[in-house]
């Protein structure tokens, strides 16, 4: 009897946390914002600058009155919620059908993990609420047509965009320059290693590479494709097979813990003198730190660097967001956080234009929506929508490192695109090209 | 692929070290299964305590981080002691399956605890001697990796003159061997198993350390896979054979490098699990493993 | 001899028998209190998908045997399940029955090395296949799983039918009942019987002509089938499968609600999940985040060493200590 007793007190006690979650203002008074950020878990460090970056910019735009209403006739401020997606495909279904039924939020931004993505859009599409999707890397997300991905855009990078971007890089930069300094014939083609991470981020870019190799004929020839375990250790081996297979270049994709011992093991200890590149997540603070001497003349993806910044209509607003940050949580907010800082700002903006709260009113307003570029550099320099998948567009640079004395670390600078560079692709003394 | 001879030395000369992290890994999870016959789940998050404590060190002192090595040793042997008092010695023969699920308890308890104290951001430990490499017989050498094969080996070394020459050492084999009779002989048997403990969880640190002064990216969910990997050597090696266990190691070692280049590097994980099921159809105690008990 | 009590749950059997009718009753009836609230369905199906899949695993216990790789099982339920309802079209409330043989299958080929394991060796045997087969779906079978990508799953109820969440509720209840009673039967019978004479003693039992491979490998397939089953209802429920299905944390929530609940009870697994979700969530909403870990961990280890018989053995116990106190009064 004890024990039955015990288990309603535990049941109703928690339901009264539950419901302890909901007061709130009258709906129409407040714009709330769901931000679906892995606060726990596997992702938590990238869930930490989400949450602070959306907090970030929703301070913002309440310190400025908060968000035109024009059904209201007056200026709202925005609340944020948090949902915690405990890393986990389950956190993530709980949290977001939380922030939907019970904390009744207006729209969604985040989400990282594609995975964790995928397993709660059932429920935003059956609930018709405008999501704006700011990290999962995955292409797949708005294509799916088993459910309906009208409500969902997606404000990142996918492996599409950003695997073609490196690989055009190398193609237009780094193939001429090999050929001319060796005198190699101009048609020769780029030798071009893969080592990719065993996951659905690697195999997206693996995917990615060829598509543009094939869709744009380039003159790109793969000797080899090599992938790793994710949070693998000792990359020796795979890196003596494809030294072996005598590489001009090689694009890896990892995370920046596998990304510091692939370079340092292949320059150490292979003695794999070759340009490496790496994908966008790894321009952080910690990677500069982690690779030491041997990420010199490596080539870094970025979307948003801490030490560089693309001259031109970007920089003030990079400017001011990295400084407030550092100065309000202190640190780097990372390339997660950015996004959903945008993020919340493209809500703010769908909700002026829209004029009113109403879901389907905001989605049509977002698929419609043109406003100009924020921290990150877009194609068009604005920041929209594409009508067939809702993807925006992302102009990504490419930069090379190198060691710079003072800060006993390598920097680096942009090399691509040619409007955005800050100096010229080089190949280093050390460099041995593949054969010809 | 081109096969030089080079190339194996080379390769062999990688393994010698990867191995290092695995031996005293697993030779820690032997002497506790020895001694006390049950087995740490969470060794690995021992592995990562010790590179956080190296860690936290370098980065208030500046020292050379192999130093450091001699005052984070006897931090974690602390923390081991801590652990079986509290948590494995209340349940010393109430189960095998709740040796393993406590396990699982301290894995969370200690890989969250680290995430709080020290954030789950990367970090990297930079060895002075990083950019040093001998040339021997034609083969490159990182200094790095010659100090840790050094270290490994002097520890190894001071550990069996501990077992062998000391009274404590022989109490503890004793125990090991034969637990009642060394009651029996006035041994105090619940000390062995602190000691045991203790000893196995400083062997976990001293391999956590060497393991991010090599140039690895930690966090605090760092331990798992080598200790995985670990268990994987102990038990196909058979649990409590030191020899077992640097056979199993040599197997494992082959076996992982093999998968790669035939298989692709997804298969490493999975290949390791593979042999070790192979073995345990064939011996269901492992290679050197006891068959009694 | 083998006391029955210990097999099926702990109190009197008027006070067992109150329990279930009032956890039944509560669970049809709170969703209807609250009225259609997607939030609480929401956590109310999955803590009941847990209590299928934990008693599942639990379900293994009762033989002795452990597992740390359940989440091979769960995937597999999920991935069979989602493949074969997109491909023929055939309700989700079938292809579950078909994603758990598909589990059990594999269960079989699993338990026959397993069944002769050392503990310590079957943890890491049922560790190590959860690796495998997630390597496997990844590679050899990326055609039909999707690789990395995953595939989408139809959902149980279509969202076109009104109320179909409750209507998805109410059936993953039933297939609960369904389930738990099937084992309280099993435990029952001459099996159950089997089950506690292997755990207690296998010698003894070998010698009364009891073959423990034969029931450990049954043990396996039933827990192994269910798991699957219980994995395939996620997956329907969530619209997705991804090979992340196959994660350890996946594999040991299972583990930690069998335990504070109750080791080798059938009431264990149920009070387990129910407790630790709330307990769970509840910390969340104090806005803890890697303090919550901790204290999983350390009320785990807690329960192990304190109350080796989980959290349903918590009224006898303080109502033992209450009487020797009395008692010492006297």
């Amino acid at each position: 009897m004890k024990r039955t007793l015990g288990i309603l007190f535990i049941v109703f006690i928690s339901l009264v946390l539950i419901a302890g979650c909901t007061e709130e203002k009258p709906p129409g008074e407040e714009l709330k914002i769901g931000v679906v950020a892995s606060m726990t878990g596997s992702a938590s460090t990238t869930g930490k600058d989400i949450w602070q970056s959306a907090e970030l910019a929703a301070d913002e735009i309440n310190a400025d009155g908060g968000v035109y209403v024009a059904d209201l006739g007056k200026k709202v401020p925005i609340r944020l919620v948090q949902g915690d997606d405990e890393s986990t495909r389950e956190g993530g279904q709980k949290a977001v059908s939380r922030m939907i039924t019970q904390d009744n939020v207006d729209i969604l931004v985040g989400g990282f993990s594609s995975a964790v993505v995928s397993a709660h859009q059932q429920i935003v599409a059956e609930h018709k609420v405008p999501y704006i999707i700011t990290g999962a890397s995955t292409p797949i997300i708005t294509r799916r047509t088993d459910v309906d991905t009208t409500y969902m855009f997606h404000h990142a990078p996918t492996c599409d965009d950003s695997g073609s971007q490196i690989i055009l890089f190398l193609d237009d930069t780094v193939r001429p320059a090999i050929n001319s300094q060796y005198n190699f014939s101009a048609d020769r083609p780029l030798r071009l290693a893969i080592l990719y991470q065993d996951s659905p981020y690697g195999k997206g870019h693996q995917t990615a590479i060829k598509n543009t190799i094939t869709n744009s004929s380039l003159n790109i020839e793969i000797v080899a494709e090599e992938a790793f375990k994710m949070g693998e250790s000792d990359y020796r081996t795979v890196l003596t097979s494809i030294k072996n297979t005598d590489p001009d270049v090689i694009y890896v994709t990892a995370f920046l813990n596998e990304q510091i011992p692939i370079e340092t093991q292949a320059m150490r200890d292979i003695g794999l003198n070759k340009i490496f590149t790496a994908v966008e997540p790894n321009d952080d603070p910690d990677f500069y730190k982690g690779v030491g001497t041997y990420g010199d003349y490596s080539i870094v993806q970025s979307r948003f660097s801490p030490y560089t910044v693309p001259k031109g209509p970007t920089e003030a607003a990079y400017n001011k967001f990295v400084t407030d940050f550092d100065k309000k949580y202190g640190g780097f907010p990372g390339m997660m956080g950015v996004a959903t800082y945008e993020g919340v700002y493209i809500a703010a903006k769908a909700v002026e234009d829209a004029g009113t709260l109403n879901k389907t009113a905001v989605r049509d307003a977002l698929a419609t929506i043109r406003m100009p570029q924020m921290v990150e550099n877009m194609q068009d320099q604005t920041i929209s929508f594409s009508p067939d998948c809702r993807e925006s567009k992302f102009e990504l640079t490419m930069e090379q490192l190198y060691w710079d004395e003072s800060a006993k670390e390598t920097r680096p600078k942009i090399v691509w695109p040619e409007g955005l560079k800050e100096t010229s692709f080089v190949l280093p003394e050390w460099y041995e090209p593949g054969q010809d | 692929m081109v096969v030089s001879s080079d190339l194996i030395i080379q390769v062999m000369i990688w393994g010698l070290y990867a191995g290092c992290i695995y031996i005293l890994l697993a030779t820690g999870l032997n002497l506790i299964f020895g001694v006390m016959k049950i087995v740490n789940f969470a060794h690995g998050e021992l592995l990562m305590l010790g590179a956080y404590i190296t860690f936290t060190f370098y980065a208030v002192s500046g020292f050379n981080p192999y130093v450091l090595l001699a005052a984070s040793l006897p931090i974690l042997i602390l923390i081991g002691v801590i652990i079986e008092r509290t948590c494995f010695r209340p349940i010393l023969g109430t189960g095998k399956l709740n040796e393993i699920f406590i396990s699982i308890g301290l894995i969370y308890i200690i890989q969250n605890a680290a995430a709080m104290i020290w954030s789950d951001e990367w970090r990297t430990i930079h060895s002075p001697f990083e950019h040093i490499t001998l040339k021997i017989f034609g083969v490159n050498l990182p200094l790095d990796y010659l100090i840790i094969v050094i270290t490994t080996i002097s520890i190894l070394i001071i550990l069996f003159l501990f077992m062998q020459r000391t009274r404590l050492g022989k109490a503890m084999r004793a125990t090991s061997q034969n637990r009642k009779g060394a009651m029996l002989m006035g041994i105090n048997v619940e000390r062995m198993d602190m000691l045991a403990f203790g000893i196995g969880a400083g062997l976990a640190g001293a391999a956590g350390t060497l393991w991010v002064v090599s140039g690895q990216v930690f966090n605090p969910y760092m331990g798992s896979i080598p200790a995985v990997k670990a268990f994987a050597i102990v038990i196909i090696g058979g649990l409590g054979s030191i020899p077992g266990a640097i056979i199993g190691g040599l197997i494992y070692g082959i076996a992982e490098n093999f998968a790669i280049l035939t298989l692709g590097g997804a298969w490493k994980d999975a290949i390791s699990f593979i042999i070790l099921i192979l073995v345990l159809i064939v011996r269901p105690t492992g290679i050197f493993g006891e068959s009694a008990e | 001899m083998i006391d029955m009590n210990k097999t099926l749950g702990i109190g009197s059997k008027r006070a067992r028998l109150l329990g279930v009718i009032l956890l039944l009753l509560l669970a049809v009836t709170l969703p209807l209190i609250f009225g259609m609230n997607l939030y609480l369905l929401t956590v109310l199906v999955l803590m009941v998908i847990f209590i299928i899949y934990a008693s599942s695993w639990n379900f293994l216990t009762y033989t002795g045997q452990g597992s740390l790789g359940h989440a091979a099982f769960f995937g597999l339920g999920g991935y069979a399940s989602a493949i074969v309802a997109s491909a023929s079209g055939l309700s989700p409330y079938i292809t579950i029955f078909i994603g758990g043989g598909m589990a059990a299958l594999v269960g079989l080929f699993i338990g026959i090395i397993c069944v002769r394991l050392k503990e310590w060796f079957l943890a890491m045997v049922t560790f190590g296949f959860a690796i495998i087969i997630q390597t496997l779906m990844v590679s050899q079978f990326a055609d039909i799983s999707g690789g990395w990508d995953g595939i989408a799953a139809p959902r149980l109820v279509p969202s076109s039918i009104p109320n179909y969440q409750l209507i998805e509720y109410y059936s993953i209840v039933l297939i609960a009942v369904f389930v738990i009673l099937l084992f309280y039967f099993i435990l029952k019978s001459k099996i159950g019987l089997a089950f506690a004479a292997i755990r207690e003693n296998e010698i003894e039992a070998r010698a009364a002509g009891i073959d423990p491979v034969k029931y450990r490998l049954f043990a396996f397939l039933v827990s192994a089938y269910f798991s699957g089953v219980a994995g395939a209802l996620e997956i329907h429920n969530l619209g997705y499968i991804t090979p992340e299905i196959f994660g350890v944390d996946i594999s040991f929530w299972p583990i930690i609600y069998s335990i504070s609940g109750g080791l080798g009870t059938l009431a264990g697994p149920i009070v387990g999940t129910i407790f630790i979700t709330f307990i769970w969530d509840g910390l969340q909403s104090f806005g803890l985040t890697y303090l919550r870990f901790v204290i999983i961990g350390l009320l785990l280890v807690l329960i192990i060493i304190f109350l080796p018989k989980g959290l349903i053995s918590l009224p006898d116990k303080i109502k033992g200590y209450l009487g020797k106190r009395q008692k010492k009064v006297q």
